[in-house]
């Protein structure tokens, strides 16, 4: 939904603009690399704000089952730095907000205009208690678990949100009242005569943390992907996987049977022309392989089969992770997969390119396949930039000023990046670029404010 | 917030004037028979996903994804698991 449609909308009042306040760091992004990034800066006794468009901060790591290679709980790792952030002294959140633009006017004086959305429910009464949310009748999908699940028109974002508020989507909202009713706080929580807030911020620099978007495995008709529900993306299957999973268990979506087959097919909208994706998404190939080894504990009996191009384990540990696969007996398939068929029970053909064995066309029968997804460039943070240009490559991911030896500062002086925004990678290097950019913000408002 | 203003849903309708989708209002009728549907079918005792779509007239995969969220909502609840793999059902509580 974009910025603009909040201002279309009718409110109880006036749309409220609020006096200027001023900070050293705006962080764009509450995922894991802005989280770090505004810690360290806290840490150092910088005055930040963190701004994160969602109704929770936590971005994409706290969706994730494990971590790879090391097979960490990536919740256990992500919520106690989601709390860490929102009660650090130096740090003020504006959570479910957007930054809508950015003005340079010299060094180390940034002004930014963000919209901060109403949830509709009272922050500083709710207890998270989810009473309006079972009392609500509508049921959409959950974009939480990728649509695997409903969830209401009121809902807690998630069982470890951080804050655990309800929040109101007003698109898929019938006004009947039942949530008001149900909440049990005196006065109730939920709050219709909330009304959009305009902060202006004056900042000495900027992070910008806004993370990627994920392919969107239907621009691969062959794949029938969002046609045969038993075609999932990996995202699915993480959630699948993860101890907050939105079923009591494994399930394929066609019928709730536990699969016992199941393919994976690799570099899906990554090192691909025909999407506009040349670049390798880097992550694919083991999250991918995680996920198989997690699948072979939950489901002892299935089959695990990965069709791949290369199988690239480039990081620390990442060869041994993948060995330990094949160990295990997940099996790996050198080829590409030409189209997906569906049989009548919901089963799937995958045809495909048998590349150690001649290069033959083979067949192969599963019951549910994953699609590994690549990572794609969240391109919107560019356009808030006003009279000055943010820098992005050829596909859209922000291009530091230099690569090699200094791959955290953009093409706008006093904007740094980090994690995804810059392009694909782990939590690990997402978390390093937080700290790198959080340390050259630091040197850069020493080195402006020094000067003037 | 409020401002001392009662029945926050009642008074903002009364002043924006706006009203519920009509596809969001068609939306939860039918979401409430589904529900009734469902239960209706797990009163004789737990079925599987399968049966139940069967039983209900509903595509598999709709069927599916209410009988989850259902879960999900305490509703109801998986009880035993057939050999084919699929899960049994039945109404919570």
């Amino acid at each position: 939904m974009s910025v603009k449609s909040w201002y279309e909308r009718k409110y109880y009042g006036e749309i409220e603009d609020l006096p200027e306040e001023e900070y050293d760091v705006l962080v764009i992004g509450g995922g894991i690399a802005g989280i770090q990034a505004a810690l360290d800066l806290g840490d150092m006794g910088f005055k930040v704000v963190l701004v994160e468009k969602e109704p929770s901060i936590g971005g994409f790591m706290y969706k994730l089952s494990k971590t790879f290679p090391t097979m960490d709980c990536a919740s256990c790792i992500a919520t106690p730095r989601m709390a860490q952030v929102f009660h650090h002294p130096m740090i003020d959140l504006l959570i479910y907000s957007e930054v809508e633009e950015i003005e340079k006017k010299g060094e180390g004086d940034f002004r930014v205009k963000v919209l901060e959305k109403p949830r509709f429910v009272d922050s500083s009464r709710c207890t998270g208690c989810g009473q309006c949310e079972l009392a609500c009748p509508v049921i959409v999908p959950h974009e939480y678990d990728w649509g695997l699940a409903g969830r209401k028109a009121v809902y807690i974002p998630f069982d470890t949100a951080v804050p655990r508020i309800a929040v109101v989507d007003l698109d898929h909202c019938i006004y009947c009242g039942q949530c008001e009713r149900a909440c049990p706080t005196e006065p109730p929580s939920i709050d219709f005569t909330q009304v959009p807030k305009i902060h202006h911020l004056k900042v000495g620099a900027i992070i910008i943390a806004t993370g990627f978007h994920l392919f969107d495995a239907r621009l691969k008709e062959n794949y029938h992907f969002g046609e045969y529900p038993n075609v999932i993306h990996a995202m699915h299957m993480d959630r699948l996987l993860a101890p907050t999973r939105p079923y009591h268990a494994i399930l394929r979506p066609s019928d709730g049977k536990e699969p016992n087959n199941i393919a994976y097919i690799l570099c899906v909208g990554s090192r691909d022309k025909t999407v506009n994706n040349p670049n390798c998404s880097q992550i694919c190939c083991m999250y991918s392989i995680k996920q198989a080894q997690l699948i072979m504990g939950a489901l002892p009996l299935a089959d695990v089969t990965i069709y791949y191009i290369d199988i690239r384990a480039f990081g620390k540990a990442f060869e041994e992770f993948y060995q330990q696969a094949k160990d295990m007996g997940i099996m790996l398939v050198k080829g590409r997969v030409a189209k997906i068929e569906q049989k009548e029970n919901g089963d799937l053909i995958v045809w495909y390119e048998d590349i150690e064995n001649g290069g033959k066309l083979c067949k192969a029968e599963h019951d549910l396949v994953v699609l590994s997804v690549g990572l794609l460039p969240n391109k919107e943070i560019a356009n808030v930039f006003k009279g000055q240009k943010l820098e992005v490559d050829d596909v859209g991911w922000i291009k530091p000023v230099d690569e090699n030896a200094n791959p955290v500062e953009t093409s706008i002086r006093g904007v740094f990046a980090a994690g995804t925004a810059l392009g694909p990678k782990d939590i690990p290097d997402s978390v390093i670029e937080g700290g790198a950019a959080a340390m050259q913000c630091a040197a850069y408002l020493s080195e402006v404010r020094g000067r003037h | 917030m409020s401002g001392g203003v009662k029945n926050t849903v009642l008074e903002y309708r009364k002043k924006t004037g706006v009203e519920p989708p009509k596809e969001l209002t068609e939306l939860v009728k039918e979401i409430n028979k589904i529900k009734a549907k469902i239960t209706n079918a797990l009163k004789e005792g737990p079925k599987t996903i399968p049966e139940i779509a069967k039983e209900i007239g509903m595509k598999e995969s709709l069927t599916a994804w209410y009988v989850l969220t259902f879960v999900k909502y305490d509703l109801l609840e998986p009880e035993s698991q057939t050999d084919e793999g699929y899960y049994r059902y039945k109404v919570k509580g």
